[in-house]
């Protein structure tokens, strides 16, 4: 035993004295750390770190299978999925990765912004790491477009039609982008080289960067109230906090980054393990319009954003506010280099955080909920629930059969059954009388598209009868009240649409 | 301390053991499915039944808006050529919508095979009429709307009538100039013929102490077609509407 540890170290001294490697890492290992910098809050950054090594490796046994062609990457990915054994997992882990790096990148993001890190001397770091964030954001965007289903056909549609809105070299970097005008066979090579080469070449300089300098700078200290940054002492001060209070990087302080990015690695393992897999959906065919494309997660609050904004917005807020968020997260250690570190002294940072939080929070939940599309085979697939027909006039059941053959359905919800994207229908005839719906009906209006040319007399009045059906139990129908106040209609029932029915 | 040593390893074996177990079992709840077919290889028919026709035709093909597919009646009298024809190119009332392809709809001629097939051989009963000698599925047939006002009277108001006099069967008036220009001949011919057994109407033979012969039906129709005119359009209905307000 004591033999076998002799010959080791004789190789290990063979190798170091030929290298001289093994001594600086050693050192850079065990630099010395404010010993309250050896947090639980400080391990998302390595956390980031050992997700993007998973990703890389991961990614690796991925793109040994996977065919980067528009007409083979759908089946390399089905291959991969049912014929590869455990393929689907590792499709699962690096779908998984992407969404825990993105989420673990933002936090410690977050975090660094709110213990005031990116002050003096750090300002470079935080600039690297808002480089890292595109990065991996474009990491995300590019494998989203590998994954190529319905979802990446049209998301890249979007990022297309995006680009191409940027003056002058709009068109030009679109044709960059998709190797010719439109998404064709080069495309999805284009995307593979972003995608496997040039971006991650990008983000490990960066890292390579980012890292250096944090071993160069140090870890920053824990912020504490009242203790200002200022060019001119801090150096000295932190080369004496260190000396009063430090300790050794690894062990100290790295045992909790090892333990959280355990835990992230294995909460990566139990998503892939429990919820499988990304996709792929339905096949990347523009002819194939059943399908309600929706972006990957991180990408929601935008797709939302892009639904909201009024028509003569999209461009001016397209083009201008990416510059002024990229240029103000760039700039911020610039211009706020100095001064107080804490979060209890920095209430605007505080607020801003809460409120990007809250706005990001609220944009991803009205883009995984509004449903902005209408259901499209509703008209075909959802039958009216029997209570909705039973007890009618064959005239009413005519119009109620219009109501799903004009594709009604599709916008209209009906029994809880149906399209959300206008109101529900099921007490339509308690919130307007006869009248309105006619009108709403003919000329729509209120997001309504008018159906006045593409129904005859005898469909609207049968739609109409039926929709007069349609009330609360026990309700009785909207009435217009002003009828009720002419003397000669003071007897007359309101029910204005049966004079229209044209009864026999 | 001693005691602590042997077990974690040993506990880290048995876990590890059972991730293997789980990794290489197929019982992994995120393991995906089958991949779903293109739309136009969906080739089961209780899927494309849902798809394309349960919303009007109801689930199971019954319960609908539309002709009840479930009625072993209307299958024998249709017959699979009708039901596909009707499938294809849609049904000349324009309220049936046409399916096909090749007639602007979103299906491929294989798939309209496999859902008349299926409609006929899930709800089809081969032999429920021989012998019957039901009337044709369509009108051969001129119609005399005369003769077809007094059978209507005799046998069809007794449920169709805004006073009907089967209180059991209170259907709806069905001469209402509306209804009528939202069904076609056909449709008529085919309610006759079948019945809506659901909602309690006869088919053909039970509508009259006697089954009804093809000229009754034919007569009917006729009559029923006769009740067609052109109604105002819903603009002229509301201000003539007003003015008798």
């Amino acid at each position: 035993m004591k033999d076998l540890k002799q010959r080791g170290l004789r190789i290990f001294q063979w190798f170091e004295k030929r290298t001289g490697l093994l001594k600086p890492l050693e050192e850079m290992a065990r630099h010395p750390t404010p010993s309250s910098a050896a947090s639980w809050w400080y391990v998302f950054g390595s956390a980031a770190m050992v997700l993007l090594i998973m990703q890389v490796m991961t990614g690796i046994l991925l793109a040994l299978v996977y065919s980067p062609s528009a007409s083979n990457a759908y089946a390399s990915l089905q291959f991969i999925n049912h014929n590869l054994r455990l393929g689907w997992f590792l499709r699962a882990m690096h779908g998984w990765g992407s969404d825990f790096m993105i989420a673990i990148v933002l936090i410690h993001m977050m975090q660094v912004f709110l213990f005031g890190a990116y002050k003096y001397p750090r300002e470079l770091t935080w600039i690297a790491g808002v480089f890292l964030l595109l990065l991996t954001l474009g990491m995300a965007f590019t494998g989203q477009v590998l994954r190529f289903d319905q979802d990446a056909y049209w998301g890249l549609g979007i990022g297309a039609s995006v680009t191409s809105r940027i003056p002058f070299i709009g068109a030009p970097m679109v044709h960059l982008l998709l190797g010719g005008p439109i998404i064709g066979g080069a495309t999805l090579s284009r995307f593979f080289a972003l995608h496997v080469f040039l971006i991650p070449a990008l983000l490990l300089a960066f890292v390579g960067l980012h890292l250096l300098m944090v071993l160069r700078l140090g870890i920053n200290e824990w912020p504490m109230p009242g203790r200002l940054v200022r060019k001119s002492d801090y150096d000295r001060n932190y080369v004496a906090l260190t000396k009063s209070t430090g300790v050794p990087f690894v062990p100290d302080a790295a045992w909790k980054d090892a333990v959280f990015a355990a835990v992230i690695l294995l909460a990566v393992m139990a998503c892939a393990f429990f919820f499988g897999p990304f996709g792929p959906g339905g096949q990347p065919d523009p002819t194939i319009i059943q399908t309600v494309p929706r972006p990957d997660f991180f990408f929601l609050w935008l797709y939302a954003v892009l639904a909201f904004l009024p028509p003569e917005m999209e461009t001016p807020a397209l083009l201008i506010a990416p510059v002024a968020i990229v240029g103000g997260l760039l700039l911020l250690p610039l211009i706020a280099g100095e001064g107080e570190k804490h979060w209890s002294r920095r209430p605007v940072a505080v607020l801003m955080v809460t409120l990007i939080a809250v706005t990001l929070g609220t944009f991803t939940h009205l883009g995984l909920h509004t449903p902005w599309s209408p259901a499209m085979d509703s008209w075909s697939s959802d039958p009216v629930p029997a209570s909705f027909v039973e007890h009618r006039t064959p005239l009413e059941r005519r119009g109620a059969l219009l109501l799903q053959q004009k594709q009604c359905r599709n916008c209209h919800s009906i029994g809880g059954v149906g399209g959300r994207r206008g109101p529900a229908l099921d007490a339509v005839a308690t919130e307007m009388t006869g009248d309105q719906i006619v009108r709403q009906i003919l000329q729509g209006g209120g997001n309504m598209p008018a159906y006045g040319k593409a129904l005859s007399p005898e469909e609207t009045t049968a739609i109409t009868q039926y929709l007069r059906t349609l009330r609360g139990p026990g309700l009785r129908p909207a009435a217009d009240a002003s009828q009720g106040l002419q003397p000669q209609n003071a007897s007359h029932p309101v029910d204005s649409t049966k004079g229209a029915s044209g009864a026999p | 301390m001693s005691g602590t040593t042997p077990t974690t390893p040993r506990i880290a074996l048995v876990l590890a053991g059972c991730m293997m177990l789980v990794l290489a079992g197929c019982r992994a709840p995120g393991k995906p499915g089958p991949a779903e077919p293109r739309p136009d290889r969906v080739m089961e028919f209780a899927k494309l039944y849902k798809q394309n026709c349960a919303a009007c035709h109801g689930e199971e093909g019954k319960r609908g808006l539309a002709v009840s597919l479930s009625n072993p009646v209307y299958i024998a009298i249709a017959g699979k050529e009708a039901v596909l024809n009707a499938t294809a190119k849609g049904g000349p009332g324009k309220l049936m919508p046409a399916f096909a392809k090749s007639y602007g709809g979103t299906l491929t001629d294989a798939q309209i095979e496999v859902l008349a097939d299926g409609i006929v051989r899930h709800w089809g009963q081969p032999q429920l009429l021989a012998g019957k000698n039901p009337p044709s599925y369509a009108a051969t047939l001129a119609g005399d709307a005369a003769a077809g006002n007094a059978a209507y009277t005799a046998y069809c108001t007794r449920c169709h009538a805004e006073e009907a006099i089967d209180k059991t069967h209170i259907a709806g008036p069905i001469t209402d100039a509306n209804y009528l220009a939202l069904i076609s001949d056909q449709g008529l011919r085919t309610a006759i013929l079948s019945g809506r057994p659901e909602e309690g109407m006869p088919d053909w033979r039970g509508i009259a102490p006697r089954p009804l012969t093809d000229r009754q039906v034919t007569d009917i129709v006729a009559w029923l077609a006769s009740l067609r005119k052109t109604p105002a359009s819903p603009n002229t209905a509301s201000s003539k509407e007003k003015s008798h307000e």
